[in-house]
């Protein structure tokens, strides 16, 4: 470690990875009498890639902030090892965070940026410049790149820059605000990969944001989805995606059928949204309960020359759309739009306009309270 | 005048003639100054039957008018360093940050631009006679500094504009106390702009004539003289110190110019 | 009702006074409030209490008399003229400026390249550096007799045209001195106009004209509006072009101003002048400020 004093002491040694590092209690923040975080409990583990993930507008930004030390919750606590940060400055807490539109100096070289905590700390010039020729080894850039103007690096060579310069901070905590939301899809699926690659080489504890839960799920040990300053579910990417504990999370992940349903007065269910004539098999306790179900497009199948499942629903093609190795198709059942994905292997031979049977199995529908 | 399509190629060429055209409209009488001052004869008859350097040599060894450099320069520089320290702030103030009476702000600040400079010198002159202030160069400074200072204010603003205050959070966040975020990025990060409020500063104070016509007292500057002089009757030496202080200026210009620009390429942002 | 208003002013009045002093951009702006309310407030309270007190007299207040308003606007004293000029030669002024500098701005914007466009900003605002008078004098010389004009056509086998001390001579110094404050903030106005949405336009079918009508001028109407001000303004309030190259042959309403302060030491006629003419200058600035915002023109944000 750097000789430098903190406020909050990083008790480096013997801190053990999985323990809790960072604990939000009960953090509630307003803004002109608006609630935009609603009582969020949360515990990071030390060493884990934890990822915020919600649409624009649920308060992850507002989160972060607070963690970096930009924003104070307006009751409630945030915990670093157990001594309260609430009230310290960004510039005494163990984060440090990779910007949005990542907020290079514009009129510093690469190798400046980078040193620019260094400096600040007084870490004499030699030490600086070895410092920061090994993090730009860490992030893949060329030592070359020390003395290039940073405004004349690529997007994808920004990043590390400004990934090296918060890791020059050493910080416990990195905290990440969509840095990859601006970087086009092929090049942010690599950077996606080398910065999983460097939090399992760095051991540090990372925290990210962004509203694409598949990105989340690419990288992620946990992700917590929020939705109007609300944290709706916490858990594995795993979890997330087989065991949605709402609505909002099951539609979140991506395209996906969901209708509400009751039970039948005579026995079995029945959804609101198909026809009533329509009885449903419903993996879910016999309780008198309603709830929506959710049924993923690839979960959901033709039934062809006498195939059987749990349930089947008249419908008919509206559009057939290729997504390549597999094809999606939009059916119409009643008022209901469904959609099912198949691999393009196995493609039946209709058409838009034919009449078909769909249906999926009780097993294959997720069951979620109101 | 739209020029969007490739047709409008026509209306371009009319277009750059039309700027040309105008410019030599705006450079012509500086021009017939310069000649005028080369003339070896005490009065102007176009074309000059003999050219001559004596006027301007008349002119550069004159200690009435070594008197108004001293003058026009004391009162340039002071005007230089106080109008870019008020307005850095007023810059701040008026793009950095938001703030409830800003927009008013924004507003106010700028009346003394929009105001005829003679009536403004006048009224000072008023004042400073009501404080029992003696003119001088000290009061047409201060004259000089009502007009300049929301110049300055503009010029310094339209670079604050572009600065992205993010940079000063992350600075923070990085460690950084406000002092060291004040060196080391919000004051490189403004300097061009600081520089050429600088430059404006001092070019539009040397030129001034109607502000300085009635605060500067016995203290005369470059452009009373001239006034002064022209209205008594021809000499060439009103057009040989004006010229002599055209090319001053200009080259005060050039070099500034070129030290933004250097700047500039210095932090690759040319 | 009265007392209502009053109060409500105060209110509004303290919360700006509290903004000034509790926030950081108010706390930056201080120094040039200061400067602000000494050097530019403060005289023109002044003027105006010089403005009411009895004619000759050179004592502030010590009387109060609206005759120097009454003599302003006397038909026989003729005051009243010099006004008539400088309003009719800044409205000259003014739309000629307008419609010179409108293609000049476009060309700047749109046609030349940004090295150029850079070059040629650089060459517009030079001049602003020379003392004005220097650069009348200029036309002067250019204009006299046996001067450059004149030399030209007598080489020519022609005689130059006796233009020197007119007042359409007067109009030209002011259109030649203004030119900057036209053009710069036009350049601004046109920048605003987003060259997408002149394409955009074309290619729905509107004609040339339609364009510049419809979408062109609309969108870069601020920076044409302030550089209108500017120039009324600032022409309205001239001197030294009446008075080098109109030869006072008509007296402007600044040199009345002059006259009364200096050659005839009626402090009082000098500052009724002034007082009126703020008036109108102020009329006219509120009108424009009141509509206008400034970030958006500035900042260029949207």
């Amino acid at each position: 470690m750097l000789g430098h004093k903190k406020s909050v002491s990083a008790k480096d040694h013997g801190a053990v990875k999985g323990e809790p590092i960072l604990t939000l209690s009960d953090v509630c923040r307003s803004f002109e009498g608006r609630d935009v975080i609603k009582k969020i409990n949360l515990t990071i583990k030390r060493g884990e890639f934890f990822t915020l993930v919600g649409p624009s507008g649920s308060g992850k930004t507002t989160i972060l902030k607070m963690l970096a030390g930009m924003d104070s919750p307006s009751s409630g606590d945030i915990v670093y090892d157990n001594q309260s940060i609430s009230s310290i400055p960004p510039k005494a807490r163990p984060t440090c965070m990779v910007f949005q539109f990542l907020a290079l100096f514009p009129h510093m070289t690469v190798g400046q940026n980078i040193e620019f905590p260094l400096k600040i700390k007084g870490v004499p010039a030699e030490e600086r410049y070895d410092r920061a020729c090994q993090l730009m080894s860490m992030v893949q850039l060329p030592e070359d790149y020390y003395a290039k103007n940073v405004m004349k690096c690529s997007g994808g060579e920004r990043q590390r820059v400004a990934i090296a310069r918060a890791f020059a901070y050493d910080p416990q905590i990195l905290l990440f605000d969509e840095p990859l939301s601006a970087i086009d899809a092929k090049l942010r699926k690599t950077l996606q990969k080398e910065l999983k690659a460097l939090h399992e080489k760095s051991g540090k504890t990372f925290i990210y944001i962004t509203h694409s839960l598949e990105e989340a799920m690419f990288m992620s040990d946990r992700v917590g989805v929020l939705n109007h300053g609300v944290l709706e579910q916490v858990g594995t990417p795993n979890e997330i995606y087989a065991h949605p504990n709402s609505r909002f999370t099951a539609s979140f992940i991506g395209d996906t059928n969901i209708f509400p349903v009751r039970v039948r007065p005579e026995g079995g269910w029945e959804s609101s949204e198909l026809p009533l004539s329509v009885v449903l098999k419903v993996k879910q306790l016999d309780r008198n309960i309603e709830g929506y179900i959710i049924v993923r497009p690839e979960r959901l199948r033709f039934l062809t020359d006498g195939a059987l499942a749990d349930n089947a629903i008249p419908a008919k093609i509206v559009a057939i759309y290729s997504l390549g190795s597999s094809l999606q198709y939009e059916l119409i059942a009643g008022k209901k739009e469904l959609s099912l994905q198949l691999s393009s292997a196995h493609a039946p031979d209709y058409k838009v306009g034919d009449a078909v049977t769909v249906g999926w199995d009780a097993d294959d529908a997720i069951f979620v309270l109101n | 005048m739209l020029l969007v399509h490739s047709r409008d190629s026509g209306c371009a060429l009319l277009c750059k003639l039309w700027i040309a055209l105008v410019l030599v409209f705006i450079y012509l009488p500086v021009l017939c100054g310069a000649v005028s001052s080369l003339s070896k004869s005490r009065y102007f008859i176009f074309p000059l039957k003999a050219y001559s350097w004596t006027w301007w040599e008349r002119t550069f060894n004159s200690l009435e008018i070594h008197t108004l450099v001293c003058n026009s320069l004391l009162i340039a520089i002071v005007v230089t360093v106080i109008s870019t320290l008020i307005a850095f702030g007023g810059a701040l103030a008026f793009a950095r940050y938001s703030w409830r009476g800003k927009r008013l702000y924004q507003k106010i600040i700028l009346l003394p631009i929009f105001f005829p400079q003679p009536v403004l010198g006048l009224a000072l002159l008023l004042w400073f006679n009501t404080l029992g202030l003696e003119l001088s160069w000290a009061t047409a400074a201060f004259a000089h500094l009502v007009w300049i200072t929301p110049v300055v204010t503009l010029v310094i603003a339209i670079q604050v504009y572009g600065f992205d205050p993010t940079l000063e959070v992350a600075a923070r966040d990085l460690g950084a106390s406000p002092w060291q975020i004040f060196r080391e990025i919000t004051l490189p990060l403004l300097w061009p702009g600081i520089w050429s409020g600088m430059l404006f500063a001092f070019l539009l104070s040397w030129g001034n004539f109607p502000l300085s016509l009635y605060t500067t007292g016995v203290d005369n500057t470059i452009p009373k003289w001239l006034f002064s002089k022209m209205s008594a009757g021809y000499t060439p030496m009103v057009p040989a110190l004006g010229t002599m202080s055209t090319i001053a200026m200009a080259a005060i210009m050039i070099v500034g110019g070129l030290l933004v620009k250097l700047h500039h390429r210095h932090q690759g942002r040319a | 009702m009265a007392s209502y208003s009053l109060a409500k002013f105060g209110a509004g009045l303290e919360i700006r006074l509290r903004a000034l002093f509790y926030s950081v951009g108010g706390r930056c702006a201080l120094p040039i409030y200061l400067l602000f309310v000494i050097g530019f407030v403060a005289p023109l309270l002044l003027i105006i209490g010089f403005a009411f007190t009895e004619s000759h007299s050179f004592s502030l207040l010590s009387s109060f008399s609206l005759g120097n308003f009454g003599e302003i606007f006397d038909p026989s004293s003729g005051i009243w003229k010099s006004f008539a000029w400088s309003l009719l030669f800044a409205f000259i002024v003014t739309i000629a400026l307008a419609l010179i500098c409108y293609p000049i701005a476009v060309g700047m914007v749109r046609i030349l390249g940004k090295k150029w466009a850079s070059l040629v900003s650089l060459l517009f605002v030079f001049p602003l550096f020379i003392s004005e008078n220097v650069r009348l004098y200029g036309w002067v010389l250019f204009f006299v007799k046996n001067g450059i004009l004149d030399g030209t056509m007598r080489l020519l086998g022609g005689e130059g045209p006796d233009l020197l001390f007119t007042p359409e001579l007067t109009v030209f110094g002011l259109i030649y001195s203004y030119l900057p404050y036209m053009l710069f903030p036009t350049v601004l106005g046109v920048s605003l106009v987003d060259k997408d949405l002149l394409v955009a336009a074309r290619d729905l079918g509107a004609s040339r004209l339609q364009t510049l009508r419809e979408i062109e001028l609309p969108l870069a109407m601020p920076g044409i509006v302030i550089g209108m001000l500017l120039t009324f303004v600032l022409s309205a309030g001239a001197m030294s072009e009446a008075k080098i190259l109109g030869g006072q042959s008509v007296i402007v309403l600044t040199h009345d101003i002059d006259i009364a302060f200096t050659y005839a030491q009626n402090w009082p006629l000098g500052a009724a002048l002034a007082v009126s003419f703020t008036v109108i200058v102020a009329l006219l600035i509120y009108a424009v400020f009141s509509r206008l915002d400034i970030d958006r023109i500035l900042g260029g944000k949207r």
